[in-house]
């Protein structure tokens, strides 16, 4: 069982680290998406303690008319929390792609989306001087739910090694609007979709593999002895499995005697 | 003595500027009068050095950054962590920890066990050390270990048995586990043994860690110090950093050596045929 988070220990090393970073960059200011789910609205009260409220700028990035509980729910906590917020509808650039190049997939349409937010957002990142602040928790990028280059693109991730429900634990502590920490989960890449729907189990029993996989080192036979479902526990190894390349870096052909991502090793904060 | 355990934050691959952040705190620890302080594993340096090691490698002998700690060490005693590279094993790079007194290099102990695991890849950048050594410190006999060295818990009986009054772990070790209390859970691991060794010692065990993070990873803090006989003297903050001063009374090996006679009926002589006896099995 996937063990209760001390929310409050998590809460000072994640200021801490969020403060430290953009510390050594010298830079003051953060930003990011707010979708007006429980992901952002956690990453953005805790830059906002780390950073100052003012320092904090959330694009809400709706496709039209679509979603408008949470864009409304997305402002509601921006005002809140005290950052400063902005709205940009994407549809305008959206629609003229696919008109050009017209899909049925629901998916594809949901990823274009996703890059055309992670685009403006590093835009809006040089206009603003400031840094982008990833929301991507640690059930996401272990079962790659999440658009490579999109919503996965950041400088920094403080909850990439928090697990959705305790995100959630998280959320209750930081006393984050009802409104938020109760809603539905979604990706938000079609209405309607809910990612418990879409993955067809809760995110408790989610966490509660995942936590025996990776945390317990679990084999599959383990977690089925422990009374887990065979096929839930196939499937989601073979989703961490089919989205290891979304949590690394492309593979380079080594030529030379010293190759970047081989053997030109530095540290993230070289030289900060 | 009043010693003085410096959580210290380390800027990551800048000597010059970490060299100026250890000066400052023997100013304070001067002008407070204390008689021995000891900064954490790679304080020097930073600790995710990865291929900067040998950028910010030094020989504590001739390296003039090293030499003004060396030199602002008088009427005080300092450990101090860095990357060592002697002139005699050039591209030869340990993970070294210094103790210095009253203006000269007492001792130089190099990690041994270079955690090369998981998060860790020490072993991948770092020579290994291969001793363990006390020496005769301005206060009594000490011994020197470097952080995953403690884990070891026959490293600490080393020192033991060659009658270390003090064993100092300098150590840089990331936090890990957050559902238990106010600190990292693994804070607890160092903890016990820090109370283990100097309750089975009867010998003061001082634990300097840092603060910060480097790479996503956030040094846990925690430092402390544990007179003989499992007794905590002082605790500096988890996480943050902390300047820890704190008295401890030298006299209390004495009495804690009277009370348990574990030092005197010790038998480092059979621990060793044993010992020996067991590596030659494991050789052939």
């Amino acid at each position: 069982m996937l063990p209760k988070i001390n929310a409050a220990l998590v809460e000072k090393v994640l200021v801490r680290f969020i403060r430290d970073e953009f510390g050594k960059c010298g830079c003051k200011k953060g930003i990011l998406g707010l979708s007006g789910g429980l992901d952002s609205a956690v990453t953005a009260a805790l830059a906002a303690r780390a950073l100052g409220p003012g320092n904090v700028l959330g694009l809400i990035m709706p496709y039209g008319k679509g979603f408008p509980e949470d864009v409304r729910d997305a402002g509601n906590l921006a005002r809140r929390l005290g950052i400063r917020h902005k709205t940009i509808d994407i549809a305008a650039q959206v629609d003229i792609y696919f008109a050009a190049h017209p899909t049925r997939s629901r998916v594809q349409r949901g990823n274009k989306m996703a890059r055309e937010r992670m685009s403006i957002l590093y835009d809006y990142s040089a206009r603003e001087d400031a840094f982008i602040l990833g929301t991507s928790n640690k059930t996401e990028l272990l079962i790659g739910y999440g658009t490579i280059h999109g919503d996965m693109a950041c400088a920094i991730n403080p909850m990439g090694d928090l697990y959705k429900t305790q995100v959630r634990e998280l959320a209750a502590h930081l006393r984050l609007p009802a409104a938020i920490r109760r809603k539905v989960p979604t990706a938000g890449l079609w209405p309607g979709q809910t990612d418990e729907g879409e993955l067809g189990l809760t995110y408790e029993e989610l966490d509660d593999i995942l936590y025996g996989l990776v945390e317990g080192r679990r084999s599959r036979r383990e977690m089925v002895e422990a009374g887990h479902r065979p096929a839930i526990v196939a499937r989601i190894l073979r989703m961490i499995k089919n989205s290891e390349f979304k949590r690394k870096l492309p593979p380079i052909a080594k030529l030379s005697p010293r190759s970047v991502g081989h053997d030109f090793l530095y540290p993230y904060d070289w030289g900060k | 003595m009043k010693i003085v355990l410096a959580q210290i934050v380390p800027r990551l691959g800048d000597v010059k500027a970490n060299v100026e952040l250890h000066l400052d705190v023997l100013e304070k620890a001067r002008r407070r009068k204390a008689g021995l302080v000891v900064f954490p594993e790679l304080g020097l340096t930073g600790y995710t050095l990865k291929d900067l090691v040998e950028e910010v490698a030094l020989d504590p002998d001739s390296d003039p950054r090293f030499r003004k700690i060396v030199s602002r060490s008088k009427g005080l005693s300092v450990v101090v962590g860095f990357v060592e590279e002697r002139p005699a094993e050039k591209g030869l790079f340990y993970n070294a920890a210094a103790f210095i007194a009253d203006g000269r290099i007492v001792h130089v102990h190099r990690k041994v066990f270079l955690p090369t695991n998981g998060m860790f890849e020490e072993a991948k950048f770092f020579a290994q050390g291969r001793d363990f050594r006390t020496f005769e410190a301005p206060f009594g006999r000490a011994g020197l270990l470097i952080c995953r060295d403690f884990l070891h818990y026959g490293a600490s009986y080393v020192h033991y048995a060659s009658g270390a009054d003090m064993i100092v772990c300098i150590s840089a070790a990331p936090g890990r586990g957050v559902e238990g209390g106010d600190a990292f859970e693994t804070s607890r691991m160092w903890e016990l043994m820090g109370e283990a060794v100097s309750y089975f010692s009867t010998a003061f065990v001082l634990y300097a860690n840092r603060a910060g993070s480097e790479d996503g990873v956030t040094f846990a803090g925690g430092s402390f110090a544990f007179a003989p006989g499992g007794r905590l003297a002082a605790r500096a903050a988890a996480i943050d950093p902390d300047l820890l001063f704190c008295r401890i009374d030298l006299s209390a090996v004495r009495d804690a050596r009277r009370k348990w006679l574990f030092k005197r009926d010790e038998k480092p002589e059979v621990v060793w045929r044993s010992l020996e006896r067991i590596v030659r099995a494991s050789e052939d």
